[in-house]
């Protein structure tokens, strides 16, 4: 006899509210459906009524999480439209922003993946760590959570002392490398609970269209970063670190991976920072008539944003935004199928989801 | 002979690729968005998103369909006549979610599929064109 386990849309095991229908037999899940729209603001349409600087601060507010990714996206579509380019700094001082954002993203997830398996310490190891990438962040743009870095034609805040930056980053490597990432990849808490569950094969991942480090974990080697640059991308050197297995193991793995080639990436920007201004000066601009779409790799895969504009306007016509989690979170339905209902709260944790990213 | 020209080859587009606003965009003609699926299907591109645009009066809509081919970002534009399109969800699992949202937020449908219950806005009216119910709250204000 089968039966339904609803899972949300407030659960101790979901960050935010969504639900997961499951119909179980035993123990056993055999299908599942997803409701979302529980976050549902209306931004894009808000976006609507906004000018091309307030629409700035109301995208930031899309996600808690990646507000400088939705920013950079913004922010890229319309200079797009303006026929501005930012000068070098600004593009390698976004490349930092993001690339922190992506470390204190990574390691949240890790903390909040370490409570799921019943990994107390680890949430708490992973929280403090993040707390001094939070302070890195406070340090560049003076925010936490809303950074307001972004404008158009570059950005709002300079990075006056790099290696004090760099420092701060080197020991924040070495305390991820000596703790959080062996830990993750060798302990038996961590292996035992996450080998073999949840598994998205290469070819599901694909016809899904899942994207970020759900689909690098499924062996599918996509990354903007390499596959399309943007910012100061196309001069770092790093790679893209792909795992065949598909399983929430594999997701760790490639998360855990990425926090090491951030750090590189890293080191390199904070080192060739290059000199000049940080955003353009006083340069008088004017949105043309027609559409700009960019794309970024945020750290849970890819975001594109389209901005329309009609000359002499003063609001953009559409902004319409596909996130990561929108692309990844459909195939939920097939990881759980076939798991033990114990085991999908770390499931769906494991795709890293952001609803309000999702619901707009 | 590039992916690019052999996808423009066989949709039979007589005009050129043309990159704008970060996309390549190819102007298809009379093939349905279907075909173009199937095609995009052979030629393993990732789909991306569907772009819905009311027009201004009573123009209708236009729907824009992305696609991703190794890092490059393909875009196709359909104009609607009427407020309905072929559904490409049984050909492209990816579009599931986009095609529910389009068809809840601006009564646009997408023939030949069945709908779930609401994506977003549960428990709300289906149906309603919700760019026009924040235009005329904006307008309150």
């Amino acid at each position: 006899m089968s039966y339904k386990i609803p899972m949300g849309p407030y659960h101790p095991a979901l960050e935010e509210p969504y639900k997961l229908d499951m119909i179980c037999e035993g123990e056993t899940v055999i299908d599942a459906k997803l409701h979302i729209g529980f976050n549902f603001r209306g931004i894009e349409h808000l976006a609507e009524t906004r000018n091309h600087i307030q629409v700035i601060a109301l995208m930031e507010r899309v996600c808690g999480i990646c507000s400088f990714i939705h920013t950079l996206t913004l922010c890229q579509s319309m200079e797009g439209l303006a026929g501005i380019t930012p000068p070098p700094r600004a593009l390698y001082i976004r490349t930092i922003m993001a690339e922190l954002e992506r470390l204190h993203s990574h390691v949240l997830w890790a903390g909040i993946a370490a409570k799921l398996m019943g990994f107390k310490t680890m949430f708490m190891t992973c929280f403090e760590i993040r707390e001094k990438i939070m302070d890195i962040l406070a340090a560049i743009s003076g925010n936490r959570v809303n950074y307001s870095m972004n404008r158009i034609g570059g950005v709002n805040r300079d990075i006056t002392d790099p290696q004090a930056i760099l420092k701060m980053v080197e020991a924040l490597e070495l305390e991820m490398a000596r703790t959080v990432i062996p830990i993750f990849t060798t302990s038996r808490t961590a292996t035992s609970r996450c080998a073999g569950i949840g598994v998205l094969t290469t070819e599901r991942a694909a016809s899904c269209g899942v994207v970020g480090p759900v689909a690098r974990a499924s062996g599918l080697p996509q990354d903007l970063r390499r596959a399309a640059p943007y910012a100061a991308y196309a001069e770092m050197e790093f790679d893209v670190p792909v795992q065949p297995a598909g399983d929430v193991t594999a997701r760790l793995l490639v998360r855990a991976l990425e926090i090491m080639e951030s750090c590189k990436i890293l080191r390199q920007a904070l080192a060739k920072l290059p000199p000049g201004e940080f955003h353009t000066e006083g340069e008088k601009f004017a949105f043309i008539t027609g559409t700009s779409t960019s794309r970024v790799e945020a750290p849970r895969g890819e975001v594109m944003y389209s901005v329309s504009w009609k000359e002499g306007s003063r609001n953009p016509a559409r902004v319409h935004v596909r996130t990561p989690t929108y692309a990844v979170m459909p195939a939920i339905k097939w990881m759980v199928k076939g798991a033990r209902l114990a085991d999908t709260p770390l499931i769906q944790a494991s795709i890293d989801p952001c609803y309000s990213c999702t619901d707009r | 002979m590039t992916p690019l020209e052999s996808i423009s080859e066989k949709l039979g587009a007589t005009e050129p690729w043309v990159e704008k606003g970060g996309v390549h965009w190819l102007a298809v003609g009379t093939v349905n968005v279907r075909k173009l699926a199937q095609i995009m299907n052979e030629f393993h591109a990732r789909f991306i998103t569907i772009t819905a645009y009311q027009l201004p009066k009573e123009e209708g809509f236009r729907l824009e369909y992305h696609w991703d081919l190794n890092g490059q970002l393909l875009g196709f534009s359909f104009p609607l006549a009427g407020n309905s399109i072929e559904s490409i969800f049984d050909l492209c699992e990816a579009a599931n979610w986009i095609e529910r949202e389009i068809h809840e937020e601006y009564s646009l449908d997408f023939q030949g599929r069945e709908y779930e219950p609401l994506l977003l806005r549960q428990g709300d009216t289906s149906g309603v064109n919700l760019r026009d119910v924040v235009a005329v709250s904006e307008e309150k204000k």
